[in-house]
């Protein structure tokens, strides 16, 4: 995955911990409800282990990171306004703990939760 | 919409609307106002701003969402309050920018679906509204972050839903609504760190608030254009942040002290100024206000004169802002660092001063470490300088001999593939920049780098600290020494002096090239002079000129 140099060896930064940052910045986006499987091996994977790294991907070139967030978004909102936030969200936190810079940062969404039916 | 009728609704008209229900068209005057006061406190939202991301400017885009939730309730005009909110909140929806722009579409979402299929709304009602705008606000979002507009919109709904009945007055409700929301405004920093980091107050929650202190001024018959006129201690403007805000136009920024004649009010001054500028602020410390404003080139007197009519003035300051922001731009354009690629050879000099920097940066240098003759950086500090560099070969030119120790250091203690090129000045690192050949190996760059460096004479021209003897040379304190090669050749009184024997003792006619690097010292005109003289006695050769910017050195000589 990316790696960096310090002084004493490599640093290795895995697809889960950017996945980790990229998912709790994308739950705390006003609008997002959850995130949501990519295809149909996450969703199978999400019912069978529970595991909650299911609708980001993440690829890296030397350039950067590219990632893919897939979400279900609250019913009744503006969706892209509520996309260009969590897209922003997402990259700025992403750069500002992993330090590595954000080339692309696409949203999908998978589904809208409707609460209030107007 | 002709917002501005508002702030002059009738006394009759303001009348119906404290002791009646609301109608539809009421709630639109409400809705109005809340608009209008947002927008007249619009620039300070936007200052409360302490995300880069995700929401620009709060101020603005709620401003923006109301207007676009304003336009889609005047198209409809409709009588009943039902109808009323649900196309305000509609228009709010479709219009909504930014973050704060979509909570606050969510809030009137909820806030309209509890005034479904009524035609009048009293205070009873506007509870329930609220109450459903809380729950509808905090349904979009599974991990609600408190100290934002949430938490105001929570607080505000808090303090009123089991006080309030049907016999409350509207005006008396709004009152305990916008003391709570000023209350719950100020307390974000301590729910939400990085405000109280910044030291502000959330801007999201700020604006809603706006927004119902505006509907309250509506039915009290207060002004909603005019700024509410805070006066900060001298201590909190913020005179040194205004530079980024400054606003197409606004090329003057104008700062005057005065003391006001007792008849002074700071609502009308503030209005009077609103007229001439932008970024207003006024200040008071001591009986003596100070007022920052931006203006146009064509009102930048404007200010002084209308002053001038409230108070005694004390102190006038001007400055041109456009001149100063080119400036910034200028400084900030000044040094670019050459890109350095995974696996190509990057180099970090070492340079003493900013001039000298340029150059290097100019020739192909990644990086650069401050440091010269007396402020010789650490091993940590030229570590640093290159960890970060995108590649594993790097070619350090420490560019002092007092340098090179460290340097090589820090070769030691990076796992990174590092060649120190022992250079003793900057035009040696110079010399050895020109064969930089990023695309080689690491080890072709140290050979033909070392090469150059012996190719290059180096001559310095410094004064000296004390009285000393040193290889037959005598020095006095204060005298112009002449350094060739490192080596002390002359000492004499005069810079011009020195120059001259230092390229005598250098054989300069052997050479063919002669570059002037002059010190922080040192002025352009009086190093033009010594070039001319040179070229005069060595008409053959090439002078150049360049402000190294260096300190002690006068000059820095390099003869190739």
């Amino acid at each position: 995955m990316t790696s960096q140099q310090n002084p004493l060896g490599r640093i290795y930064i895995l697809p889960q911990a950017i996945k980790s940052v990229a998912r709790h910045a994308a739950l705390q986006s006003y609008g997002v409800i959850s995130l949501a499987p990519a295809n149909i091996f996450e969703a199978v994977g999400q019912l069978l282990r529970k595991n909650n790294s299911y609708g980001i991907n993440v690829s890296a070139d030397g350039e950067g990171l590219y990632l893919d967030i897939n979400l279900v978004i609250e019913y009744g909102l503006r969706i892209k306004t509520v996309t260009d936030s969590v897209a922003e969200a997402v990259k700025y936190n992403v750069e500002k703990t992993m330090g590595i810079p954000v080339i692309r940062v696409n949203v999908y969404v998978r589904g809208l939760r409707i609460s209030n039916p107007d | 919409m002709n917002g501005k009728s508002i702030a002059i609704l009738s006394e009759a008209e303001r009348h119906r609307l404290v002791q009646s229900p609301l109608d539809g068209e009421g709630l639109k005057l409400m809705f109005e106002a809340g608009f209008i006061w947002l927008t007249t406190n619009q620039q300070y939202v936007n200052s409360l701003n302490v995300f880069p991301v995700p929401d620009g400017d709060t101020g603005t885009n709620m401003v923006l969402t109301m207007q676009a939730a304003l336009a889609e309730a005047e198209s409809k005009g409709t009588k009943n309050v039902g109808e009323m909110a649900h196309t305000f909140a509609q228009g709010a929806l479709m219009g909504a920018r930014g973050n704060s722009g979509v909570i606050l579409s969510q809030i009137w979402r909820g806030f309209s679906r509890a005034l479904d299929h009524y035609d009048h709304m009293d205070s009873a009602l506007f509870v329930r509204a609220l109450q459903e705008a809380r729950s509808t606000a905090y349904k979009g979002v599974v991990r609600p972050v408190e100290g934002t507009i949430l938490t105001v919109i929570k607080d505000m709904t808090a303090a009123v839903e089991n006080t309030a009945g049907s016999d409350t007055k509207l005006s008396d409700l709004l009152v305990t609504i916008v003391k709570a929301g000023d209350e719950s405004v100020k307390r974000t920093p301590e729910l939400l760190p990085i405000l109280k980091q910044a030291g502000v107050v959330d801007s999201g929650g700020t604006g809603l608030f706006y927004i119902f202190e505006g509907m309250l001024r509506l039915l009290q018959g207060q002004p909603l254009d005019v700024s509410n006129a805070v006066v900060k201690p001298l201590s909190e403007l913020e005179l040194a942040n205004t530079l980024e805000t400054v606003e197409e136009g606004q090329d003057y920024e104008v700062v005057i002290d005065f003391t006001p004649r007792p008849q002074f009010s700071l609502e009308s001054y503030y209005n009077g100024l609103s007229d001439i500028g932008t970024s207003i602020q006024v200040g008071e410390g001591d009986g003596i206000y100070r007022m920052h404003i931006h203006v146009p080139l064509d009102k930048r007197y404007e200010p002084i004169a209308y002053t001038e009519d409230l108070g005694i003035v004390k102190k006038i300051a001007m400055e041109n802002l456009q001149d100063q922001m080119n400036s910034k731009k200028e400084e900030s354009a000044k040094i670019k660092f050459a890109p350095v690629a995974p696996g190509q050879v990057a180099v970090v000099a070492v340079s003493p001063g900013e001039g000298l920097t340029r150059i290097f940066a100019s020739l192909g240098a990644a990086a650069v470490v401050s440091g010269g003759q007396t402020m010789n950086p650490s091993v940590k500090e030229i570590v640093a300088a290159f960890e970060n560099l995108p590649t594993d070969k790097v070619i350090i030119l420490p560019n002092n001999k007092n340098i090179i120790l460290a340097a090589q250091n820090a070769a030691k203690v990076s796992v990174k593939q590092i060649a120190v090129i022992p250079t003793r000045n900057a035009p040696q690192g110079f010399a050895a920049m020109l064969r930089l050949l990023p695309e080689g190996s690491l080890e072709e760059n140290e050979e033909s780098m070392k090469e150059a460096i012996s190719e290059v004479h180096t001559g310095e021209i410094t004064t000296a600290t004390r009285d000393v003897t040193i290889d037959d040379v005598h020095v006095e304190k204060d005298s112009v020494i002449a350094l060739l090669d490192g080596k002390l050749i002359i000492s004499t009184h005069s810079i011009d002096d020195a120059l001259s024997q230092l390229l005598t003792a250098a054989q300069v006619e052997n050479f063919e090239r002669i570059t002037l690097f002059y010190g922080e010292d040192m002025t352009l005109p009086y190093v033009n002079q010594l070039a001319d003289k040179i070229n005069e006695k060595y008409p053959e050769h090439e002078v150049e000129v360049h402000d190294g910017g260096q300190p002690y050195y006068q000059l820095i000589v390099a003869i190739e």
